[in-house]
């Protein structure tokens, strides 16, 4: 079905805070989501993928354990895309500084794709990364594709290694609009569903203040 | 010269005074009906199909330079037990959505089977907003019979409630598969905020027009009789209501750049008016007479609330202090604009102080107009968290932002006592009691006082010297509120700066600012959570619109000649 991308932003971030997610992280997920959405990939399905396998775990887990390690790894041995990718983007700059950040063990890494561009346009210069045999790049607003696509749905890639500067081969312009299956929707809408109170005749008589008649 | 500063965020972002606020020429309603009348947008209506029932549909559209837009609107006949205001209601007297072009048949057939279920029905991308209206039953009922007898309605009745229907939810951007903002952000006319919505409901008022004629027209006729025509001047003394829930102030914490982006253009307007060093006779003489149009509506304005009461008569209080301190000082003195502001700082209530602040703009449209063109945001920029900040710049920056909240006792259950959550049902966003109700592991993100202080202990024990980065990847928890107050360090007015959960926080506060911002007037709060205006009030219809009268609606004239432009 086609869904505006405020839908697919507003659903993934109540789904990602349902999975236990802060609301911070919550947030980047959403953008993320959306970003990838906007460039024609599945977005929705790739997090849902995501906060089934780390449902409600302690984040720290699969944070890294280093900013400054040489290879950035998470104690659990697998490395969440979105822990990851917004220190990525916290640490644009020492990305600029260091020209590469390698991590390993890192599950579904399509989801760090987006926080490279949130990177790239901190950084005004565009941002790479590559696992697999696949190689994209982003200047925050198009993005690049190169090489063995099936990689873009690794559910875990053993290295992934982001470079700045970065050159970009092609320019993918974004979308306005996205198609999401139905699967992916109810499968994010599960999560979301958790972050909704259920319904009582008390919280709907206070909650929102009603209870004068509109029929005047 | 310009010494005066803007006004400190401190002092503007308490809830207090934001929820005083009033209407300005950087309001919402005010910003479009000057564009359409400025670029000779033409306005028809394309089809009227409502039968004795009032069931039916029809369309108006609105031609600008490069683009037309038209309101499909369908009309029911709903039951009375069935109406209601709230986001949960399911039905309502009238549905509409604004079509990004002319309509065929198909897209009027396809859409009414969603737009009459409004939540239920699925929207696309030609779609930019879906509203709903319920009927003033009392009004709708005393205009229709009396129209039907062949006289006009009574002005008392127009007047004591000022709307044939209210808007119970205008949704935009991307709401129910609707076209994104951000697909038509960059048409000029759309570029200030919600213009869509805006359009929308100015059309709305001319359905609503042509619907109560329509059915009191089809009365008459079954009775073997002749309908009268309601004149010009009563159905351009009617606006739209607008019912607004709890829905609305999670809007104002969501969007904190921009919330700055409004505020900021209204301090900036502000600002350079009182830095002015004289006034002309002729922006005087203009200035005069919309503090006395003003008093009509400040007159006229009813409310049942408490709260409401109050500081209406704290405002009428302020408008006979304003009208002495005028009297004795006839503002050809040095900074005329900024003496009055600083006199009404010490001597008029909030309501007064921000009436005041609004109205020395109206003068100032040459100075002032073009801050409304720097109103919306893209969010892009300034979502992203700066890593490199050292944890010292951090907390400086939570002393500065969130001293009240670091000061307040969070320990104390009055502090704390509300959460906001969001219901299941259908979504409505809800205001609890934390120590008596099961919510707080639904709380939504919305008290940041609160969460500011808590970030501020937990970096108590590190160094000035580490970065942010650090610091947020050991404690994502608190994610969510540093980006916020990095924002606010660039947005200073993008952060309300008080307590949005105490046992005293009142929800109509914010929903009054945000409303004030769109060009409300006659705020009418139901409890402390819901609120009723009206808009576009004494208002031009499409066709009636000029430039002599797109711009001073909003003020009544006592001789009955609203739609008069400047001054006398």
């Amino acid at each position: 079905m086609s869904h505006s991308l405020n839908e697919i932003e507003a659903m993934s971030k109540r789904a990602a805070r349902g999975a236990g997610l802060s609301w911070g992280l919550a947030e980047e997920a959403a953008k993320g989501t959306r970003w990838l959405s906007s460039f024609g990939f599945s977005g929705p399905e790739l997090l849902a993928d995501l906060l089934e396998l780390n449902d409600r775990l302690p984040p720290v887990d699969f944070s890294p354990v280093s900013l400054r390690a040489d290879v950035w790894h998470a104690p659990a041995r697998r490395m969440s895309p979105l822990l990851a990718g917004a220190a990525l983007s916290d640490c644009a700059v020492r990305l600029l500084e260091r020209g590469t950040i390698t991590m390993e063990n890192v599950s579904l890494p399509m989801l760090a794709v987006p926080f490279m561009g949130g990177a790239a346009l901190r950084l005004g210069v565009p941002v790479a990364v590559e696992w697999e045999g696949v190689r994209l790049a982003t200047d925050g607003k198009q993005l690049s594709v190169q090489g063995d696509a099936t990689a873009l749905r690794s559910a875990q890639a053993d290295r992934v290694v982001f470079i700045a500067p970065a050159e970009m081969a092609g320019r993918r312009e974004p979308v306005m609009r996205a198609d999401v299956s139905d699967e992916s929707w109810e499968r994010l809408g599960v999560f979301a569903h958790r972050t909704y109170a259920p319904a009582t005749e008390e919280s709907r008589l206070r909650g929102a203040g009603a209870g004068l008649s509109d029929n005047d | 010269m310009s010494d005066i500063a803007r006004r400190d965020p401190n002092t503007v972002m308490r809830l207090a005074r934001l929820g005083s606020i009033h209407q300005s020429r950087l309001s919402f309603m005010r910003v479009l009906t000057r564009r359409l009348a400025r670029e000779g947008w033409t306005f028809e209506q394309t089809a009227f199909e409502v039968d004795d029932n009032g069931e039916g549909h029809a369309v108006y559209t609105a031609h600008g330079p490069d683009r037309a837009y038209s309101l499909i609107a369908y009309a029911h006949d709903l039951p009375a037990e069935k109406r209601s205001d709230r986001v949960i209601a399911e039905a309502w007297d009238a549905t509409f959505t604004l079509f990004d072009g002319v309509p065929t048949a198909d897209d009027i057939e396809r859409l009414s089977h969603n737009i009459p279920v409004q939540e239920a029905g699925r929207v696309s991308g030609t779609e930019l907003s879906v509203s709903r209206a319920n009927r003033s039953v009392r009004l709708w009922e005393h205009v229709v019979s009396e129209l039907a007898a062949g006289r006009q309605p009574s002005a008392e009745q127009i007047d004591a409630v000022g709307y044939l229907m209210r808007t119970t939810a205008v949704y935009g951007s991307g709401k129910l598969g609707a076209a994104d903002r951000e697909m038509i952000a960059d048409r000029p006319e759309f570029r200030a905020p919600f213009q869509v919505e805006m359009l929308s409901v100015f059309l709305t008022r001319w359905f609503v027009r042509d619907l109560v004629q329509h059915m009191a027209d089809r009365r008459a006729a079954n009775a073997g009789e002749d309908a009268a025509k309601l004149s010009d001047e009563l159905a351009r003394s009617m606006g739209i209501g607008n019912s607004t829930g709890l829905g609305m102030a999670p809007f104002l914490l969501n969007h904190p750049v921009l919330f700055n982006n409004w505020v900021a253009a209204r301090e900036n307007a502000i600002q350079t008016v009182r830095s002015l060093q004289a006034a002309g006779a002729e922006e005087v003489a203009l200035f005069l007479s919309l503090i006395e149009r003003s008093k009509i509506t400040i007159a006229g304005w009813h409310s049942e609330h408490k709260i409401q009461l109050e500081k209406l008569d704290g405002l009428r209080a302020d408008v006979e202090k304003v009208s002495d301190y005028l009297a004795k000082n006839d503002l050809s003195g040095p900074r005329p604009w900024d003496g009055l502001y600083i006199w009404a700082e010490t001597a008029l209530s909030l309501e007064g102080q921000e009436w005041i602040a609004s109205l020395i703009l109206e003068p100032y449209g040459d100075l002032v107009d073009g801050f409304a063109d720097d109103m919306a945001a893209d969010n892009t920029a300034t979502f992203r968290i700066a890593g490199a900040m050292t944890i010292g710049e951090l907390r400086a920056l939570l002393r500065d932002i969130y001293a009240w909240a670091i000061d307040t006792d969070w320990v104390a259950p009055e502090n704390k006592a509300r959460a906001w959550y969001v219901s299941e049902e259908k979504l409505e966003p809800r205001l609890g009691e934390r120590f008596e109700e099961p919510i707080e592991e639904y709380e939504q993100p919305l008290a940041p006082g609160r969460d500011a202080a808590r970030l501020f202990a937990a970096l108590e024990h590190w160094p000035d010297e580490a970065q942010v980065a650090e610091f947020v990847l050991r404690h994502p928890e608190h994610r969510h509120v540093l980006r916020r107050a990095q924002i606010v360090g660039r947005a200073p007015y993008a952060e309300i700066r008080d307590n949005t959960i105490s046992d005293q926080v009142l929800p109509i506060d914010m929903l009054r600012c945000k409303l004030a911002f769109f060009g409300a007037t006659q705020f009418d709060p139901r409890s402390d959570r819901w609120v009723r205006i009206c808009m576009y009030g004494n208002a031009p219809f499409p066709t009636e619109l000029t430039t002599e009268n797109a711009d001073f609606w909003v003020f009544p004239d006592r001789d009955g000649s609203d739609m008069k432009g400047v001054g006398a």
